[in-house]
């Protein structure tokens, strides 16, 4: 421990000379807009900026690259708040509750919220990355098909009814996303399934475009058929003194960002979409703990703060893997990856003994880079919270537009944009009839990664279903699954009982 | 009235001729598809070939990335990309693959090859503390227990696949093929023990090897790899297979020969800068050149292969 203190020291000597730091502040500015922007994710962004980085040293380059992935956590929150698009998978969540506060004036407390989450889990999480990174590297190693399932099947019915409308509502969307998701090659056989022979469906159907498509160019659509007095007014706006959090939305905000802290560590480690299950698990968690639940999608901040923190301490608890085990856990790591790589540094077991100067000089630069950020957007809130300022008939078309150019930029595809305009039309309807688009997000992010998960372990164990209960952590997660659906039950025998000895008494 | 049609047919004529006329090529940037994510080993290459070529054609080297279906998106916008020399594609083996197992509206007819850059041999890999401490002890529980060994790749049908079932058919067993998206999440399960093998090309699991976590126990190419260099082929061995992938570019067919020949120098010189070298030594990436015919012929060649070896799965 003592040892990682001191490396930690000499990484910021690396960290802070001038170089490094102009480094660090480029990474976390471009990863800020590139967040900011619906579409453009971390991914693209390192991808398009790798080339710029060629003429750097390697620890430079990854300073810089680290920094647009962290960077773009903090401005992911912001389309979500202000306008109800999600950028990426990771603020879907922050839609629901940020969005109903910026429709009653209070996006600049929403936003500063997300900055101050952002930077306490950015922070707190860099320290278990120091100190913990090897042993939860080799934990992470014992999550194989048959846990993935289990974890899967329990982050499914946990998850799915987060709004808490109506279970069946969501059921029902769950089982829409699960639908769509199956669209594509088959991940086991190769074979096609429901692609009607179009080319543009064998890679399935683009996660962002369906997100983008149901919450912002739904909300777009519901929006114009509202009387003509409301599409020329604007959003409720802030005075200058209610931009910022009031000391009841900080004390209200700061558990949250503890726990969506912990629990984006955690998930952060497990392959896959943890953005997506560490901010919905975060939501349910502050919405099941909370004393007044009933605010939740009308805009409390605790819905805002929790998730925002998860998702930040996901992104940074998914170096782990990449640092320790040279493999990348997740989508953006596997770009870092590939960045080591051309700068002819290759993660893994061996990064931190070979390249000392490169994983102290980065963690460091972490700390900095979060810190950068924190300044860096705290003085954008009322910058951003001023765009609702803008009337409704001139910014919902200037939605659309900010929607169809980010949806361009995933994959330079045109058949993404029809995609996202479809389902900004089932979105509409959606909205009309009542049906929350959340569950059906998450089914359609989780469900591929299921039946994946599913068939792999039967193939292992030669069509078994034993594979899922003999080992201990899968079968600890179908246990947890089985008690979270018996609750309704034991609340209904708990009343019964209550009833019963209340009338022979 | 003369004179209007003898200008017309000169003005025709001229229209006819520019696009074949390419004396002044490349007068634009030149990008290259790469129908797989960003990140992966062919987008790394690429990348790093892009940077090293530009200044020797004269205009930047731009990488694309256009993911989707296995490669089949790709390779279809590729094919379809105007013939003018400005837009190439990255032709990986499952260029070779995809249009036995999918209806794909490209194969290799639909390209001028120009060069190819890397051949990497396939190898399999198994933990440092398995059982087996031989290919021949492993060969040998695989004949005694078949069906048993579990093999992860890096997709169905995809390339490491195809080899792994390749070298079963000739090494006489029997695996369990477990297919992972992709070869990072095959190498995890391996490192969690959740399978006993897998089957990967570098980069993939090069890191692993070196920390002595896991170990080659096959290697299917022709001559030792460098940097593993006690670690015999298969084919030393006593069982003749080698298999591995290649990976080049590509043209749109019809694309006028001295632009793909000025294409060829270029990225050539690319290809021997000393900054591509060192980056292809540091991915454990085999630089390998082919000229356009010769790669041509590879490509031709394979197509055959894959073919025959997809309709012995499917049986």
């Amino acid at each position: 421990m003592f040892e990682s203190l001191q490396h930690l020291i000499a990484g910021f000597g690396i960290a802070l000379t001038v170089n490094n730091l102009f480094y660090c502040l480029m990474g976390a500015v471009i990863g800020t807009l590139i967040g900011v922007l619906p579409g453009l994710g971390p991914i693209a962004g390192i991808a398009l900026l790798i080339p710029a980085t060629y003429n750097l040293n390697a620890t430079s380059a990854i300073i810089m690259l680290a920094g647009i992935y962290y960077g773009a956590m903090y401005g992911g929150s912001t389309t979500s708040i202000l306008l109800n698009v999600p950028g990426e998978t990771a603020s879907v969540i922050t839609c629901i509750d940020g969005y109903q506060m910026a429709q009653k004036g209070r996006a600049g407390p929403a936003l500063a919220t997300c900055a101050i989450g952002s930077f306490i889990a950015g922070t707190i999480a860099i320290l278990g990355l120091v100190f913990l990174a090897p042993p939860l590297a080799e934990a992470a190693l014992a999550f194989g098909p048959p846990e993935y399932f289990s974890l899967m099947v329990f982050g499914f019915i946990v998850l799915c009814n987060v709004t808490g409308t109506s279970l069946i509502k969501s059921l029902m969307m769950a089982v829409v996303g699960l639908i769509i998701g199956t669209v594509g090659l088959d991940p086991v056989t190769g074979v096609a399934r429901f692609t009607f022979d179009s080319m543009d469906l064998l890679g399935g159907v683009e996660f962002v475009a369906v997100a983008i498509g149901l919450f912002g160019i739904g909300e777009v659509l519901a929006n114009v058929e509202k009387p003509l007095e409301f599409l020329e007014g604007k959003v409720l706006v802030p005075r200058l003194r209610e931009l910022y959090p009031t000391l009841e939305d900080l004390k209200k905000s700061f558990k949250a960002i503890l726990r969506g802290t912990a629990v984006g560590f955690g998930i952060g480690l497990v392959p896959g979409p943890a953005p997506v299950i560490a901010t919905y698990s975060s939501y349910m968690i502050e919405k099941n703990l909370s004393k007044h639940p009933e605010e939740f999608g009308k805009g409390a901040i605790e819905g805002v703060a929790g998730p925002e923190s998860a998702n930040n301490s996901a992104c940074q608890s998914a170096f782990i893997p990449l640092f320790v085990l040279g493999i990348p856990f997740a989508p953006p790591t596997a770009i870092l990856l590939g960045a080591f790589l051309i700068h002819g540094v290759t993660p893994g077991p061996m990064l931190i003994g070979e390249h000392p100067e490169l994983f102290w000089g980065v963690i460091a630069s972490m700390y900095i880079g979060n810190f950068i950020l924190l300044l860096l957007n705290l003085p954008f809130v009322p910058l951003f919270a001023n765009i609702l300022r803008i009337p409704k008939k001139v910014l919902l078309p200037l939605v659309i537009l900010f929607c169809l150019t980010g949806m361009y930029t995933v994959n330079n595809s045109l058949v993404d944009i029809w995609m996202m305009l479809l389902f900004g039309g089932l979105g509409y309807l959606l909205r009309k009839l009542d049906y929350e688009g959340a569950p059906l997000l998450l089914a359609l992010v989780l469900g591929p990664k299921l039946e994946v998960a599913f068939r792999q372990s039967l193939m292992i164990s030669h069509g078994d279903f034993g594979i899922f209960i003999n080992r201990p952590i899968s079968m600890g997660l179908l246990v947890a699954t089985l008690l979270f659906l018996l609750v309704p039950v034991f609340r209904i025998i708990l009343k019964f009982t209550r009833k019963g000895g209340i009338a022979r008494g | 009235m003369w004179k209007r049609v003898f200008v017309t047919l000169m003005v025709c004529s001229f229209i006819a001729v520019v696009p074949v006329q390419a004396a002044d090529f490349p007068t634009k940037e030149v990008q290259i598809i790469i129908p797989w994510a960003a990140g992966g080993a062919t987008d790394l290459i690429f990348r790093a070939l892009a940077a090293t070529t530009g200044k020797y054609l004269g205009k930047a080297v731009v990488v694309v990335n256009r993911p989707g279906g296995g490669g089949a998106v790709g390779y279809t916008e590729g094919m379809k990309a105007a013939p003018d020399g400005y837009t190439l594609t990255a032709a990986v083996t499952p260029m070779t693959i995809l249009p036995h197992q999918v209806s794909t509206a490209f194969t290799y007819k639909n390209f001028d090859p120009i060069l190819n850059v890397v051949s990497d041999p396939s190898m399999f890999l198994i933990r440092s503390d398995a059982p087996w401490k031989s290919l021949k002890e492993f060969l040998d529980y695989a004949k005694q227990n078949p069906d048993m060994i579990t093999v992860g790749n890096s997709g169905a049908g995809g390339g490491v696949h195809l080899v792994a079932l390749a070298f079963e058919k000739a090494a006489g067993v029997k695996f369990n093929h477990i297919p992972f998206s992709g070869g990072g999440p095959s190498v995890t399960a391996l490192l969690g023990g959740h399978v006993n093998a897998v089957s990967v090309s570098p980069p993939e699991g090069i890191p692993q090897v070196q920390a002595g976590k896991l170990k080659i126990i096959a290697l299917f190419a022709e001559k030792r790899l460098a940097m593993f260099a006690d670690v015999p082929t298969v084919k030393e061995q006593g069982i003749p297979f080698a298999m591995g992938m290649w990976r080049g570019l590509v043209a749109p067919k019809g694309t006028p020969p001295d632009a793909i020949t000025k294409l060829h120098n270029a990225f050539k010189q690319g290809m021997d800068d000393p900054v591509l070298k060192k980056n292809a030594a540091d991915m454990a990436v085999n630089l390998d050149y082919l000229g356009s015919e010769a790669f041509g012929k590879l490509i031709a060649g394979d197509h055959e292969f894959y073919g025959k070896l997809v309709k012995d799965i499917k049986k």
